[in-house]
């Protein structure tokens, strides 16, 4: 099975034309253009108009990229933005099957418009609400379109009427419940960084890589990124290091002289070696190979993309 | 359910079943159970090898007073079973459970496998244990799958961990809902809940005496009652841990002293101070609980002494042989 | 939030069977006195102590209180017949444990208004979610009903035998917080507790705990708690009412945020060094509306004392 790789997903709005224009150099896995927060309706029009050149701008480097519809105008948003190069959308406010279902339904429609694959177009809900956290299985089980589901948490502290950054940590229940209903329904679920960081200003690249750690040791599978700073100490988080790969190539070894001896536990550097330490092993050196794979692509076409610049007038 | 009396579950050491001095030293720790495992700690070219060893080893195992237990593999449960499910067997675990339809499916073998070989209907109990998400997402449909669960928890460890894709030990509980949503399942359902209180543990130590006893200590305050390891070494802390204190005993007795007076009064409750001066709440819930205090210690007291005599028993017969 | 006005954060349980407590409890400033028919009235004294709720239906709202009356399922028929009379705001139904169980006293309730001469659907329910089964059934529970209010962990503690980890965290306790004010939330209605922690038990913590767990329960969802005693009451209106500093810090953002929108199309502006996104303007749009009900609620209950006209709230 191959794994898929989306640490970093950069948010930039739609109207911040500077960021469209240089969001594709930040190596980011995926770039999700967002025509919902802060666009008044006014603005909309033009962003719409604009928004193919902008997904196929931010979308030359390799990454995947996605558009973050308005709930009230999902239709128009995605009439706007449908073409090959768009990877997915990400649905606000999830709250029901229905909800999903009808989002279903115009994707399909628009693809087959547009001549796009059909069913190739991705849905991210995003929960942001109660309903969206205690109704979860039916949200990310209603479309195969869905492969990622996201829990944007300062949503769902309005919703709550709470203000977040609070302590005790009003999320664990919420956060818990995507990561395990989403797992076992084979669907990665990912996090907004911006309420796990807060303040980003003063936070160091270390300081960000602890962050994102954490949030992969919740369980999410990449985080979405408010800013561009985050994009690379999300992708060093998530990306097992070489001295990781190192340790668990020789785990794996020591394992298998193991098994071949007879027995299905050995010692090596301090631990025990068995089953479950090598089935992590495994997934270490699995993830590892497909960021590498991942980072290559990337990298190929970055560099098309950074000569086509060049040369072009 | 009710027919078959609650077996202890304190301590226990899982060991792979292959390593023939591990069986048969095990019975003198004074586990309350040990189990057999077919599962991880054994390589897969001596799966069969191990299958043909359940039958003979559930005597040893039991020689001591410990109660065996096998825990069988997830993939091969039909062939596991029908090794495992013998006369004088307690339990069967079965690791990643995950849908109602494996439990089902286990319980009627069982029961073929009772009638078959003279083992009282109902009597084998089924671990479930949640190591996965889906396990996890299906819990209460799981636990009411059959009778034969009669404690239930998990959804932490190395499984759990592998599954989420987090690491294990990282300073923080990484498991809290899964870890509730088991034990609110167990208790809806009506079954003994076990669960770990969160306690930092950076090193992953599964021998250290000191910490077995301050993690059964935690878990019995919290009203928990089953542990389990795979080091000889934990396995006097975790007996000792799970077994309310003479102090907690002679508490419990005031407890119900002044709820004896309360009763008289009319009132429901009422604010005093215990022996030590500490501020004390009495009611019928602080009564309830000291009731089920000194019945657990009873039945702790009990468990010890049968498996002591056990023991002694054993020992007698070894000399008397040489 | 719950499309829900009312402001209800302190609920003082008066044991019925206590002339003196229920003679006093208008005198607590509580924002909602619980006529105890169940926990804190000992078996022999409940029918003596059924007779004397309608009497004192009134008295108790002589400071500005509402009135609601705990009733134990067991005893549905006795203890409704005992509260449902003019003057009553709702009913607190304990050890809730089924929507059936919800349905039955719904009904109840509505032939019981009819002919009393009540407004029907006037009277409203707290659901006590106190054992597992009612905790695991929780949803079906709070959406049994028009009439449900709020839903409540009540004395779970106690009821499912609850005990204190090592951190003084009560085990389970937070677990069950978050997915209360999950279900409440996305049932519409309003989550109510307190974070208690080692060693107040259960509801009985001096005020300076009180206040403590009030904050505590409010950071995660909470709206307000039950309590039985007269000084507990003022902690929890406190705890549950946001802090000025909360509100000056709302005031500053709410002015940051119309300037930035009033000024262009910005999709963040800077506040405190934070990033400004519209749902974190929100949350604190929500802290700023909530201050503003409950000094509505308070001039109505100052007023009531004093026995001038009441404003109508």
């Amino acid at each position: 099975m191959t794994i898929l790789v989306r640490r970093s997903n950069l948010m930039v709005p739609a109207s911040q034309h500077r960021m469209i224009r240089w969001a594709w150099n930040r190596n980011a896995d995926a770039i999700t253009i967002d025509l919902q927060d802060g666009i008044p309706d006014a603005a909309l029009e033009t962003a719409r108009e604009t928004l193919q050149s902008a997904v196929a701008q931010v979308g030359k480097a390799g990454a995947e990229v996605f558009v973050r519809v308005n709930a009230a105008y999902v239709y128009a948003d995605v009439a706007a933005a449908m073409c090959r190069d768009l990877r997915g959308i990400v649905l606000p406010g999830a709250e029901s099957r229905q909800h999903v279902a009808e989002a279903d339904a115009i994707l399909t429609e628009l693809e087959r418009h547009h001549g796009v694959e059909l069913g190739s177009t991705e849905i991210i809900p995003s929960i942001e609400t109660a309903a969206g956290v205690w109704h979860i299985r039916e949200i990310i089980t209603a479309s195969p379109r869905i492969r990622q589901v996201c829990i944007d948490e300062a949503e769902l502290a309005a919703s709550l009427g709470i203000v977040q950054g609070a302590d005790p940590d009003p999320f664990v229940y919420a956060r818990g419940r995507l990561c395990i209903e989403a797992t076992a329904a084979g669907v990665q679920p990912i996090a907004v960084a911006d309420p796990m960081g807060l303040s980003t200003e003063n936070l160091s690249h270390d300081d960000l890589v602890q962050i994102a750690t954490d949030a992969r040791n919740l369980g999410f599978k990449g985080l979405v990124c408010p800013h561009l700073n985050w994009v690379n100490p999300v992708n060093d988080a998530y990306t097992p290091t070489e001295s990781l790969v190192d340790y668990y190539t020789q785990v794996r070894e020591v394992f298998a002289q193991a098994l071949a001896a007879g027995t299905a536990a050995a010692p090596f550097a301090g631990r025990m070696i068995d089953v479950p330490v090598d089935e992590w092993a495994k997934d270490v050196l699995a993830m590892s190979a497909a960021c590498a794979a991942r980072d290559a692509e990337k990298q190929t076409a970055h560099e098309k993309a950074r000569i086509w610049q060049e040369t072009a007038p | 359910m009710a027919d078959h009396p609650r077996r202890l579950k304190r301590s226990g050491l899982t060991m792979p079943i292959v390593t023939e001095r591990f069986i048969n030293n095990a019975w003198h720790r004074g586990c309350d159970f040990i189990n057999m495992d077919l599962e991880d700690s054994v390589p897969p070219n001596l799966k069969d090898v191990a299958r043909n060893l359940v039958r003979q080893s559930i005597p040893v195992v039991n020689k001591g007073g410990a109660d065996a237990v096998c825990r069988i593999n997830h993939d091969l449960m039909e062939a596991d079973l029908n090794a495992a499910v013998w006369p004088g067997l307690m339990m069967v675990n079965y690791p990643k459970a995950e849908y109602a339809h494996e439990i089902r499916r286990m319980d009627e073998i069982i029961t073929r496998l009772e009638a078959e070989r003279g083992i009282r209907p109902g009597a084998i109990e089924i671990g479930a244990n949640i190591e996965t998400a889906v396990g996890v997402a299906n819990a209460y449909e799981i636990v009411s799958a059959s009778p034969r669960i009669r404690d239930f928890g998990g959804a932490s460890g190395y499984d759990m961990s592998r599954d989420l894709g987090v690491e294990m030990f990282v300073g923080f509980d990484q498991f809290v809902y899964g870890k509730g949503e088991v034990e609110l399942t167990a208790r809806a359902l009506g079954v003994e809940p076990h669960a770990a209180p969160f306690t930092p543990n950076l090193t992953g130590s599964v021998s250290d005496p000191d910490r077995a006893f301050a993690e059964a200590d935690a878990a019995r305050r919290c009203g928990f009652r089953i542990g389990g390891g795979l080091h000889p070494n934990v396995v006097e802390p975790q007996n000792r841990g799970f077994t309310p204190t003479d102090d907690e005993v002679a508490d419990a007795h005031w407890v119900l002293e002044q709820y004896r007076l309360l009763s008289r009064s009319g009132d429901t409750w009422i604010q005093t101070e215990d022996a030590t001066g500490q501020p004390r709440i009495i009611d019928r819930y602080e009564a309830a609980r000291a009731q089920e205090l000194l019945q657990w210690r009873a039945l702790c007291e009990e468990r010890d002494r049968e498996k002591s005599e056990a023991i002694s028993r054993v020992r007698a017969a070894e000399e008397h042989a040489e | 939030m719950p499309a829900n006005d009312k402001i209800r954060r302190s609920w003082l349980l008066v044991p019925m069977s206590r002339p003196e407590r229920v003679l006093s409890a208008h005198q607590a400033g509580a924002d909602v006195v619980i006529l105890d028919l169940v926990e804190f009235v000992a078996e022999p004294d409940k029918p003596a102590a059924r007779e004397v709720v309608a009497a004192n239906l009134s008295a108790v709202k002589a400071g500005g209180a509402e009135v609601f009356v705990q009733i134990d399922p067991e005893l549905m028929l006795a203890d409704l017949r005992a509260a449902v009379w003019p003057g009553l705001n709702g009913v607190v139904v304990s050890r809730a444990e089924s929507a059936e169980q919800i349905a039955q006293i719904d009904a109840t309730i509505s032939s019981l208004e009819s002919e009393r001469g009540l407004l029907p659907g006037s009277v409203e329910m707290v659901a006590g979610l106190e054992t597992a089964p009612g905790n695991h059934n929780g949803y079906e529970i709070a959406t049994a009903s028009p009439r449900n209010w709020g839903l409540t962990l009540g004395r779970a503690d106690l009821i499912m035998d609850l005990r204190p980890e090592p951190s003084g965290e009560i085990h389970l306790m937070q677990y069950l917080m978050q997915r209360l004010v999950t279900i409440a939330a996305a049932a519409g209605k309003t989550p109510l507790g307190a974070s208690w922690r080692h060693p107040d038990r259960g509801l009985l913590a001096t005020p300076a705990n009180t206040l403590a767990a009030a904050r505590r329960g409010r950071a995660i969802g909470f709206k307000g708690s039950f309590c039985v005693l007269d000084n507990q009451v003022a902690p929890l209106n406190e705890g549950f009412t946001p802090t000025g500093v909360e509100v000056a810090a709302a005031r500053a953002v709410r002015q940051a945020y119309s300037d930035a929108t009033e000024s262009g199309t910005i999709a963040a502006v800077s506040h405190d060094g934070r990033i400004l996104t519209a749902d974190i303007a929100r949350q604190y749009a929500n802290v700023l509306a909530l201050s503003d009900a409950i000094a509505t609620r308070e001039m109505f209950k100052t007023a009531a004392v004093e026995g001038r006209p009441v404003p109508v709230p």
